[in-house]
């Protein structure tokens, strides 16, 4: 028995604009009904990453396959695989079940057929009713799950999503994560999407692949990325967190820039500059001198006190740095006041080393 | 803020009351009226009372010396138009309009898609170029057509020495037709360019990632949503080319009188005034209704 096929197998693809090196020859697996997050900032070519995929870009270079077929050179049509746009690209001069309908049209899907589809996709999408309506005259939630309805239909091999949410405000952003969460495991298709937001990320992938300037990271189950980042990039872009400048003592410890040792594993060899980090909400706050025995322990000034509803984020300087401490708030406790001298403590390994 | 919506004056602060809100908007719309007004003005002595004027004449009739005159005033002038000559020419004038039209859309549509998919500064240089022509007078463009297609022209020569022949088309509805292509087709590329551009391109790329080919996201998308710069396109070149006075004068021959020149012969030769006057309000009909049906088989974009 082999393995089952990947649903999208990236190796070596490389994509140039002229002289700008937009994605610097990366490899990716995609699995079987997977839920993939291409996650970095804007410009990291995750969304020429998608678009190769689509074919919409082609590569420069090297190979990319769906399900096991070579589809690198195949024009967007000829390749079983649908795109939500970022902007939902919905065809302005057609009504709902039009735009719905085109994909089964130009696949000359016959009539009865047809209407059965996209019935059940603007069911699926909970947008009954609405079929005669034009992309103006819906809301933008409506919108995306129009947009969604167009690209499912088609029932793809693999769906690509482009920053499906960006345009969405808060709130209806939290709900459409938890929605379309829900709609790929109904569907049980591969769902490969494009985000900068990494709280978005984290709360819907199976896997991440964190990519920043062309090049890609680290790729990982979203506990994997979050605590075992792989650099000071993965560390510093998902989640908040404290980089402290360290030299690596030993294989078990490394020396914080004032001198202190602090234990914590690296596979980097002896005398290379790494960074400790420290999540805020690994963090603790303690009044001078009241952190527990046998915990690391840095000695500041409580600079600052955000309140951001359930929590509190203190800000602290010590001797080089400002730390940032993130605090469950309870209301009824009494907390330091901007000013106090005060401890920040971790338990031990409670950090992790990252290289550069 | 537009100039338009610029509060009144206000002299004295004061809390808003329902009073000095209505006299701000009738303030409003005063000033709004001035800011047309030179406009409505120019076009009401220039264009409206002329207009009328003709309109008029158009109805006159004429004493034994060739002289409109207003005496038994009636349709006497419209029913002359019923002539074969007269129907012959508007139909003549018609189609090579019509043929006109087509033939700018099938250049300027390629060419203004091509534009909309150059880059910004190359895009401004090509359209510089498509104006360029505007910068030397119409009659002497004309002119140079007669010169570069007649026996001794240019084409003409190159045609001779590839073994073709002379080419004799000077003259000829064929060469009216090359001039108002040339002399009208900017007129079809800037609208459509201006509506192309518009176009948000991910529709196309919708398109061809929902199974289209490329002409058929072309002919589902794109074209349906440029409509608007091809009505418009169309209008603006269909219309001149036919009451077009200059270049069938110039190119076209004695067998290709068009409706511009008929209705000039009739008002300074045949001192017909009110036939040309009637046969004037006829061409503007002739377009009002070609415009309505273009619009309206357009569709709702418009």
């Amino acid at each position: 028995m082999t393995d089952p096929v990947p649903a999208v197998t990236i190796t070596g693809i490389t994509k140039r604009f002229g002289d700008v090196t937009a994605v610097d020859d990366i490899d990716l697996e995609i699995g079987d009904g997977e839920f993939f997050a291409l996650l970095g900032p804007s410009g990291c070519g995750k969304t020429t990453t998608l678009r190769m995929i689509a074919g919409l870009d082609f590569p420069t270079m090297g190979s990319l396959q769906i399900f096991g077929d070579e589809v690198g050179t195949l024009p967007p049509n000829k390749r079983p695989v649908n795109t939500v746009f970022q902007a939902y690209a919905l065809f302005p001069h057609m009504n709902v079940a039009d735009n719905v309908a085109f994909g089964l049209k130009m696949q000359k899907v016959e009539r009865a057929e047809r209407d059965r589809r996209v019935a059940e996709a603007v069911g699926l999408v909970q947008l009954g009713g609405m079929e005669s309506r034009r992309p103006n005259q819906l809301s933008g939630g409506q919108q995306q799950r129009v947009a969604l309805a167009r690209a499912l239909v088609n029932r793809p091999k693999v769906l690509l999503l482009d920053e499906p949410l960006g345009a969405l405000d808060l709130k209806l952003r939290q709900e459409m994560q938890l929605e379309l969460k829900a709609l790929q495991r109904e569907v049980g298709i591969t769902f490969v999407f494009v985000t900068h937001d990494q709280e978005e990320a984290l709360t819907m992938s199976d896997r991440i692949a964190v990519m920043h300037e062309g090049r890609l990271l680290q790729v990982g189950t979203p506990e994997e990325i979050y605590q075992r980042p792989a650099n000071r990039f993965v560390a510093d872009f998902i989640g908040r967190t404290n980089l402290l400048e360290a030299t690596v003592a030993s294989s078990e410890e490394v020396v914080l820039s004032n001198g202190m040792r602090v234990a914590a594993a690296s596979e980097h060899p002896t005398g290379t500059k790494v960074a400790v980090s420290l999540r805020p909400e690994q963090a603790f706050l303690y009044r001078r001198g009241a952190a527990p025995a046998g915990w690391p322990t840095i000695d500041g000034v409580l600079r600052e006190v955000t309140y951001v509803g359930n929590a509190l984020v203190h800000t602290v300087a010590v001797d080089w740095i400002t730390i940032e401490v993130r605090t469950p708030y309870r209301s009824t406790e009494t907390t330091p006041e901007v000013g106090d001298e005060v401890s920040v403590s971790w338990e031990p390994g409670g950090v992790t080393v990252v290289g550069d | 803020m537009t100039l338009a919506e610029v509060p009144p004056e206000v002299t004295t602060a004061g809390a808003a009351t329902p009073e000095f809100e209505r006299a701000a908007a009738k303030a409003e719309s005063r000033r709004g009226f001035l800011l047309a007004g030179p406009a409505y003005l120019y076009l009401l002595i220039f264009f409206a009372i002329p207009l009328g004027i003709v309109f008029a004449y158009s109805f006159a009739n004429r004493n034994r010396f060739g002289e409109a005159v207003f005496t038994d005033a009636g349709f006497d002038a419209y029913r002359r138009l019923a002539a074969p000559i007269v129907r012959d020419i508007l139909f003549r004038s018609l189609w090579l309009a019509l043929l006109t039209t087509a033939i700018c859309l099938v250049i300027g549509y390629p060419f203004s898609y091509y534009l909309t998919t150059r880059s910004s500064k190359v895009r401004n240089i090509l359209l510089v170029f498509v104006m360029i022509p505007f910068w030397s007078n119409f009659l002497v463009r004309n002119y140079a057509w007669r010169v570069i297609l007649g026996k001794d022209g240019v084409i003409s020569r190159i045609t001779d020495f590839l073994g073709l022949g002379e080419l004799e088309i000077l003259f000829t509805p064929s060469a009216v037709v090359l001039g108002l292509v040339y002399g009208f087709l900017p007129f079809m590329i800037l609208p459509l360019y201006a509506s192309i551009e518009r176009i948000e391109m991910s529709l196309i790329e919708a398109g061809r990632d929902l199974y289209a080919s490329g002409w058929q996201s072309f002919r589902r998308i794109l074209f349906p949503l440029s409509r608007p710069g091809v009505i418009a396109g169309s209008i603006l070149v269909f219309v001149p080319s036919l009451g077009a006075y200059v270049t069938p004068e110039i190119l076209g021959g004695a067998k290709t009188t068009l409706l511009g020149s008929y209705i000039v012969t009739q008002f300074l030769t045949a001192r017909n005034w009110p036939v040309g006057a009637s046969l004037s309000f006829v061409l503007m009909a002739v377009m009002l209704v070609a415009t309505i049906v273009y619009f309206r088989a357009g569709g709702r974009n418009l």
